[in-house]
């Protein structure tokens, strides 16, 4: 497993893009982070009360949401490549099986995952810490859950990238289908009841990192939406993200290279 | 001897066209074996398949005997094709990752890079390099891990005179330490002159199969000049050990069934009272051999 993990890191760490899209990532990320405390409205300040524990947890991650289509992007880019270069097709000869081809995407894609948690968990601590005095630990780590729904979401979200990869094969055509996707289902939404299309791909995603100000919004336009709360959409995400998988590998494993 | 590679009615359809039909030959242990056959004769399609990057519509393979596994597939270094490498990281490393999936010892990288000349390239990215230089470097790559065989898909693809000269040598090197070659080439020339063994394939069927001293040498021609030509042609064409007949100006030019010779051609048309004034025995060129086989 780790050689495997340890091969692809070969690739990866000397590309550019790859450092381009995290470095995107992180330093949008702190950017919005900080400068949302000075965010007015209806003129009030929203002020450094902001980041404190343990309410910024689910702030912060709800935030980083919308930043795991960029990683998508990236994963769909680095899988896409490997068709574009015949890498892929080098890899089988050399040696490897298309189960050995899925697991190591998925080992980089649980390393990115990692990764964006972990930025997450950093500029949450630092503006929390910075914000909060004399924080307790409880008050620390109480809401930490939403870095594990984060952690499933955002993987959730590149495993979806890598089966589109693998499907379309080409980067910017996955690129557009990936992207297409999550508007397609918004649509699609509309016309079937919450209590079903609450268990939708997307939508149970979504879940995971819910708008902090949801229930202001739903009083202010006066209709409710129902989704799954983050602890419960976790067992559907996992379900998806083993499914997509499957059938990433399936698809691998049926065509031609 | 035992058989590297055995494939057994071998068929793969595109759609509607159909890229192989029923193709079973076997690569003994040791040979040099050519694949050949025109552009798009089913050559690489064929070695897709054993090498497990395309699926096989019916038919089946084997490699040393045995199921297909990781441990055979790194038996064998392969190249399909183009070369396929990063083309943002250097030759070295490229053959890093090369290395890695064929479980080889990372030593073996400056040795297989030096003997394919590419040593003082070694940190220079892939795309930089030149098509030979490409062709040498998955040359290279196919060579770590001490692989018992090499799969060669038209190796000397793109080369210039010196770069195919030194990939034969290359070849044969490799081939006195008792390797097994499998070559994929269109160049008649090619496989005349490194290959032990030769499978032809014409639009997907496989037209011949054997020793090249069989398939390419053993029939020769025999030139008959007679007086009365068409009195010749009329006789030669009720033999039974006449193969084919082709007249060019004043030559009858005859392919006779294995076992056969000229000297029963000159029986045969003494005894119907034709006299040749010149009778000819030419060794096939390899050009008009080929053709043979692969019109019948």
């Amino acid at each position: 497993m780790l050689t495997l993990l340890r091969t692809e890191y070969r690739k990866i760490l000397p590309y550019r893009t790859f450092w381009v899209i995290l470095g995107i990532f992180t330093g949008l990320l702190f950017l919005i982070v900080r400068s949302a405390a000075s965010i007015t409205i209806n003129g009030q300040t929203a002020g450094p009360t902001l980041y404190n524990f343990p309410d910024i947890w689910q702030r912060l991650t709800y935030i980083a949401s919308y930043f795991n289509l960029l990683l998508g992007i990236l994963v769909i880019i680095l899988i896409t490549d490997e068709y574009g270069f015949r890498t892929l097709r080098q890899q089988i000869i050399d040696g490897y099986f298309r189960t050995d081809v899925i697991a190591s995407k998925l080992l980089v894609l649980l390393s990115i995952a990692f990764f964006a948690t972990l930025v997450v968990a950093s500029l949450g601590l630092g503006f929390g810490l910075s914000a909060t005095e004399n924080a307790s630990a409880q008050q620390i780590t109480g809401n930490m859950m939403y870095l594990v729904y984060y952690f499933v979401q955002t993987l959730g979200y590149m495993v979806l990238a890598m089966f589109v990869a693998f499907l379309v094969k080409k980067n910017g055509l996955a690129i557009i289908a990936f992207l297409l996707y999550f508007f397609v289902e918004w649509i699609i939404r509309f016309k079937i009841d919450d209590s079903i299309n609450q268990y939708f791909p997307g939508k149970v995603l979504n879940s995971l990192a819910p708008n902090p100000t949801q229930s202001i919004i739903d009083s202010a336009v006066g209709i409710t939406t129902t989704a799954l709360p983050p602890q419960q959409a976790i067992f559907p995400a996992v379900f998806y993200i083993v499914l997509l998988t499957v059938f990433a590998y399936l698809l691998l494993k049926s065509r031609d290279l | 001897m035992a058989n590297v590679l055995e494939i057994q009615g071998l068929s793969k359809n595109y759609g509607s066209v159909a890229a192989l039909q029923n193709v079973s030959f076997s690569v003994p242990q040791g040979s040099i074996y050519g694949l050949l056959g025109p552009n798009g004769s089913g050559k690489t399609t064929t070695l897709g398949i054993v090498l497990d990057v395309l699926n096989a519509s019916s038919g089946s393979f084997q490699w040393f005997s045995q199921p297909y596994s990781g441990a055979s597939k790194r038996r064998i270094g392969a190249i399909l094709e183009t070369p396929n490498f990063y083309p943002y990281l250097s030759a070295y490393k490229n053959l890093q990752i090369v290395a890695d999936i064929k479980k080889a010892d990372h030593a073996e990288i400056e040795k297989v890079l030096d003997v394919t000349g590419l040593l003082q390239r070694r940190n220079s990215p892939f795309k930089s390099f030149s098509l030979g230089m490409k062709q040498r470097l998955a040359l290279a790559a196919s060579l770590l891990g001490n692989p018992e065989v090499l799969v060669l898909d038209e190796p000397t693809n793109g080369l210039d005179p010196q770069g195919i000269a030194d990939v034969r040598e290359l070849i044969r090197k490799i081939a006195s330490e008792g390797k097994t070659i499998i070559i994929a080439s269109h160049l008649l020339d090619e496989v005349e002159k490194v290959c032990t063994h030769v499978a032809v394939l014409q639009k997907g069927i496989l037209k011949a199969a054997g020793p090249v001293s069989e398939i390419l040498a053993q029939q020769d021609q025999v030139l008959v000049s007679v007086a009365q030509t068409e009195n010749a042609l009329s006789l030669l064409k009720t033999l039974p050990f006449v193969e084919n007949i082709i007249p060019e100006r004043e030559w009858l030019k005859l392919t006779l069934k294995q076992g056969f010779s000229s000297a029963d051609v000159n029986r045969s048309l003494f005894e119907n009272n034709i006299i040749a004034s010149q009778l000819v025995v030419r060794k096939k060129s390899l050009e008009s051999q080929f053709l043979e086989i692969v019109n019948k």
